[in-house]
């Protein structure tokens, strides 16, 4: 099982090396309970039945002064174990964002882009510093990890993170690779819209919002969306994500069991969508530049 | 009169698990030097537990089993939210129900520096929302 989406932000060693982290962790992406060890981390990979987790970092340095976890934190963490497959994050609106992420790429192996619009508080849209991002991805061919819909944060901003505003995104890099998270929960229907009509739009499972996991997930995908409509039109498109910390992964393991999906599709998932999108089986991304 | 508290720590492995922590307690009580009184082990979380059973194998199984069919984890709890006070999903009410009703913490006397126990009692750790890293006190008070 792979596991598209945590932040490594409760793991102790990481939260150590950095004396600023932990009051950022609370005041900027509001978690506010203790960390645990990576050890402890690695038992609840495996109760939860997860090989793989993409960690990724969020760079919030021009709307808030800080990262949260930084691309060299994802390196150190990836070259600890191998069952960490990682993402980097840079600031859109930061002028070294280019070159910042062909050095996460390129030198770190880092192997996927995350954005968080609702925290770095940019505008998906904007040609001028956005969209040259998009491209280099592109080019380099990594996806890019969108947070889109409900931000937790409570310095968040959700308007920056509608679904809608992926559209002309879409439109303009056919052969990039989209994630949208907890299918931007509230505006599911539009998210979902975007994924049946294009196929390089994946979705992750973290929906969160209320309830157990078991609840929320099965509201959004068994009422909203249908189980019939994930899968006849998404069956390739949805990836296994817990947003790990804010639920503890083996939850949203059970949340998706509890759906009772057809085996194939449930496999899918958990591990095929993902593996496919990541390029496992090919021996990892190409990271040479156009 | 002394009192003696040691904390023991632990890493659970398994969402729910139960732990033989009988030898350790032993341990930690004879260190102490402490010859009579009171044994009091109690852990210190809210989703775990201390209970005293027969030290086998399938008592463990059921133990567990019982817990799981009398409060079964989707059941409807008023806990299942996201907690704020945390920025993380709680939904772990019947973590918390199972844990009140093994109990957080136990007695032995202690006489002659040994713990005063039946043959076949077995201390236990209960683990209800592994795997986490954990903590258990051990408090010897007497002469």
């Amino acid at each position: 099982m792979i596991d598209i989406h945590q932040h490594p932000l409760h793991i102790k060693e990481i939260v150590e090396q950095n004396d600023e982290l932990s009051r950022h962790t609370k005041n900027v992406y509001g978690i506010y309970s203790s960390p645990h060890s990576l050890e402890s981390h690695f038992y609840q990979l495996d109760v939860a039945g997860i090989d793989q987790a993409v960690i990724m970092p969020i760079d919030c340095t021009t709307a808030h002064g800080c990262k949260l976890v930084t691309n060299e934190q994802i390196a150190w963490l990836t070259e600890k174990s191998s069952r960490f497959i990682g993402f980097a994050s840079v600031d859109p609106r930061s002028p070294n964002a280019l070159k910042e992420l062909e050095k996460a790429v390129t030198e770190y192996g880092l192997k996927g882009l995350k954005l968080d619009p609702s925290l770095q508080q940019f505008d998906i849209s904007n040609k001028d510093y956005a969209f040259p991002l998009y491209q280099l991805c592109s080019e380099l061919d990594i996806p890019i990890f969108f947070h889109c819909g409900m931000s937790w944060s409570p310095v968040g901003k959700a308007a920056f993170a509608h679904p809608m505003k992926l559209e002309e995104v879409i439109q303009q890099f056919p052969n990039l690779r989209i994630i949208i998270s907890q299918f931007a929960w509230p505006w599911v229907s539009e998210a979902f819209m975007l994924g049946i009509k294009h196929k390089n739009v994946y979705f992750d499972t973290s929906i969160l919002f209320s309830g157990t996991p078991t609840d929320s997930v099965q509201q959004v995908l068994g009422e909203q969306i249908g189980l019939k409509n994930l899968d006849r039109s998404l069956s390739k498109q949805i990836l296994f994500g817990s947003n790990t910390p804010r639920v503890d992964p083996k939850r949203l393991v059970w949340a998706i069991e509890d759906l009772k999906l057809k085996p194939s599709l449930q496999q899918n998932i958990f591990h095929e969508n993902a593996a496919s999108l990541l390029q496992l089986n090919q021996g990892g991304v190409t990271c040479s530049l156009s | 009169m002394q009192s003696v508290v040691k904390t023991i720590t632990l890493h659970t492995k398994q969402d729910m698990e139960i732990i033989n922590i009988t030898d350790i307690v032993k341990n930690t009580v004879a260190a102490t030097g402490i010859q009579n009184g009171t044994v009091h082990i109690m852990t210190k979380h809210t989703t775990s537990g201390i209970t005293v059973n027969e030290g086998l194998p399938d008592i463990e199984d059921d133990l567990v089993d019982m817990l799981q069919r009398l409060i079964p984890r989707n059941g409807e709890y008023r806990h299942a939210r996201f907690l704020n006070s945390d920025g993380q999903m709680a939904v772990n009410g019947y973590s918390h129900l199972r844990s009140a009703l093994v109990g957080k913490d136990t007695f032995f006397p202690l006489h002659e520096g040994e713990m005063v126990m039946g043959s076949r009692q077995t201390i236990y750790f209960m683990e209800m929302d592994g795997p986490l890293y954990r903590e258990f006190l051990v408090h010897v008070l007497g002469i």
